[in-house]
């Protein structure tokens, strides 16, 4: 693996021109460029706030920067997975005539689509701030905790490496792989905490005497790291849950950050990042002889 | 013979052909099936030969005698199943007709990025672009999206990256027959150029006279073995008697 790192590291002029390629390409012929990236989250935690906010009558405080601090993580992996997919089988015309690593295609689809995601965090600071001006928080919306989002950026981009070299390698040869992705990222969605939180998950299962439930939830990388961005990025205030069945929810902090939980994330994440870049080392001479 | 710069020692390689198209991971569950189905096929039967600095070695053959598959494994492209292959310097494959070449983005905006994917750096590929662009004689259109360009000008294009990038050995696969004459002209004039500074070139191609004028020596593959190998003016004759018998 050390001889392919150092192979990699003589193409990163390469990588680089690739990435600026993608981000090029993605909005060349749309007259509103990036701005369109930010529309689908926008728009999603518009819909998810009015359903849960005033349909379900849920009484969180700033529940909109809840689910924005979630689900731009979450959207950030799903395109990435989805992109990374098809990274290196669109591009078998060129790698039949052209040597160069291989990892440089699905790697080129994750820097690009970190990117975005780094910029729409400064959409994001921006509607916090927004938030602040108009309703007022009690403390400001920028406290020393957001020293830890590099700490969680890190993590999220290991994770999502990994999960997108093992993505686009097998895609090669099993074109299934991106319906199964497509379906699996689909019912992620609901089990990650967006529109709800991890505390509504914690009191749901321990009033039915399931509290390892709560901890088989969080094996999923996702679920942690969302569960994380929002106790690093959303200022303190009050959320509503249910603490039982028939019970009537009460409001309340969130509970305290679960560093056991963080830290087997951190290990799954850069698992998923070493396992993912050797079975894509092993795969990727055979990509120009699928059958 | 002089320096070195394409080695293939006693390569051989094997593809394995599906019968039943694409592979899905139905033929994956259905493996002991699908296995009856899977076909080996003995592309190149243990080839050996060089290339000087200096020398064009042209590849003549069948269609589906190996010449492709040999010019794949001189770019790295494939792996040999057994034998080696060892290069020295760049090798530049030239691209056939817009591979490489992303539709959306602009003339230049390829030719940086082709640039870098034979090699170069971004510095360098900044410095080569104007040399390119002339080469090519698009013109003023080298500012428009690619997808605008006619067949002979992304063609022309292609081979104008492939011939700046300072390479030691340039990889030309039949490309040559989409330009004009002046511009094919021109491509033969540059590999003769090419070849006096010490350049070497693998060519394929179904056109004797173009082999003839250019080889210094011909390697004839037949189904995946060399059938002869020697100078143009003893190999072609062979050649083409070979193929005119029923």
């Amino acid at each position: 693996m050390l001889s392919e790192l150092k192979e990699l590291w003589k193409f990163r002029e390469l990588l680089w021109a690739m990435v600026e390629r993608e981000l090029r390409i993605r909005y060349k012929n749309s007259f509103l460029g990036f701005f369109w990236s930010l529309v689908n989250p926008l728009a999603t935690v518009l819909v998810i706030t009015v359903v849960f906010k005033y349909f379900l009558q849920n009484n969180t405080d700033n529940y909109s920067a809840y689910v924005l601090a979630a689900y731009l993580p979450f959207i950030f992996f799903q395109i990435c997975l989805m992109d990374s997919a098809q990274s290196v089988l669109g591009a078998l015309p060129i790698i039949k005539k052209v040597y160069f690593p291989r990892e440089i295609l699905p790697l080129a689809s994750v820097i690009a689509n970190f990117i975005h995601f780094l910029l729409a965090f400064v959409v994001y600071f921006a509607y916090l701030f927004v938030l602040w001006a108009v309703t007022g928080f009690e403390s400001s919306p920028f406290t020393w905790k957001i020293g830890f989002l590099p700490v969680l950026l890190l993590v999220n981009f290991a994770l999502a490496t990994g999960v997108a070299f093992l993505v686009s390698a097998y895609n090669v040869f099993y074109e299934d792989v991106k319906y199964v992705v497509g379906v699996a990222l689909y019912l992620m969605f609901f089990l990650t905490p967006i529109m709800y939180f991890s505390e509504t998950v914690y009191y749901a299962l321990r009033a039915r005497g399931l509290d390892w439930a709560y901890y088989a939830y969080h094996l999923n990388p996702v679920a942690t790291l969302t569960t994380a961005y929002r106790k690093t990025l959303v200022p303190t205030g009050q959320i509503e849950v249910q603490p039982g069945p028939g019970e009537a929810p009460v409001k309340m902090f969130m509970l305290d950050f679960n560093w056991g939980l963080f830290w087997i994330t951190v290990a799954i994440s850069f698992l998923f990042l070493v396992v993912g870049y050797a079975v894509f080392n092993k795969l990727k001479w055979r990509f120009v002889e699928r059958p | 013979m002089s320096e070195v710069t394409v080695d293939v020692q006693d390569v051989r390689k094997s593809f394995f052909l599906s019968h039943s198209g694409s592979a899905s991971l139905k033929t994956m569950l259905l493996w002991w099936r699908a296995r009856a189905n899977i076909e080996r096929l003995d592309v190149l039967n243990g080839v050996s030969f060089k290339v000087g600095r200096g020398e064009c070695v042209s590849l003549v053959g069948k269609n589906g005698a190996g010449k492709s598959t040999l010019l794949a494994l001189v770019a790295r492209v494939y792996k040999p199943t057994s034998g080696a292959v060892v290069t020295t310097g760049r090798v530049a494959p030239l691209l056939e007709l817009g591979a490489g070449f992303h539709p959306d983005l602009s003339g230049i905006e390829n030719v940086i990025f082709n640039s870098m994917m034979l090699g170069l750096t971004r510095k360098q590929a900044r410095e080569r672009a104007d040399e390119i662009v002339e080469f090519s004689e698009i013109g003023s259109h080298i500012d428009a999206p690619v997808r605008t360009y006619s067949s002979g000008m992304q063609a022309r294009l292609g081979f104008a990256v492939a011939t700046h990038v300072d390479a030691d050995v340039l990889i030309v696969d039949e490309v040559l027959a989409v330009g004009d004459i002046a511009f094919e002209r021109k491509c033969y004039d540059f590999i003769e150029k090419f070849k006096a500074a010490g350049g070497s070139i693998l060519f394929v191609s179904h056109s004797m006279p173009a082999v003839e004028r250019f080889s210094d020596r011909v390697v004839w593959l037949s189904n995946g073995n060399i059938a002869a190998h020697g100078t143009a003016a003893e190999v072609i004759p062979q050649y083409q008697s070979a193929m005119f018998q029923p």
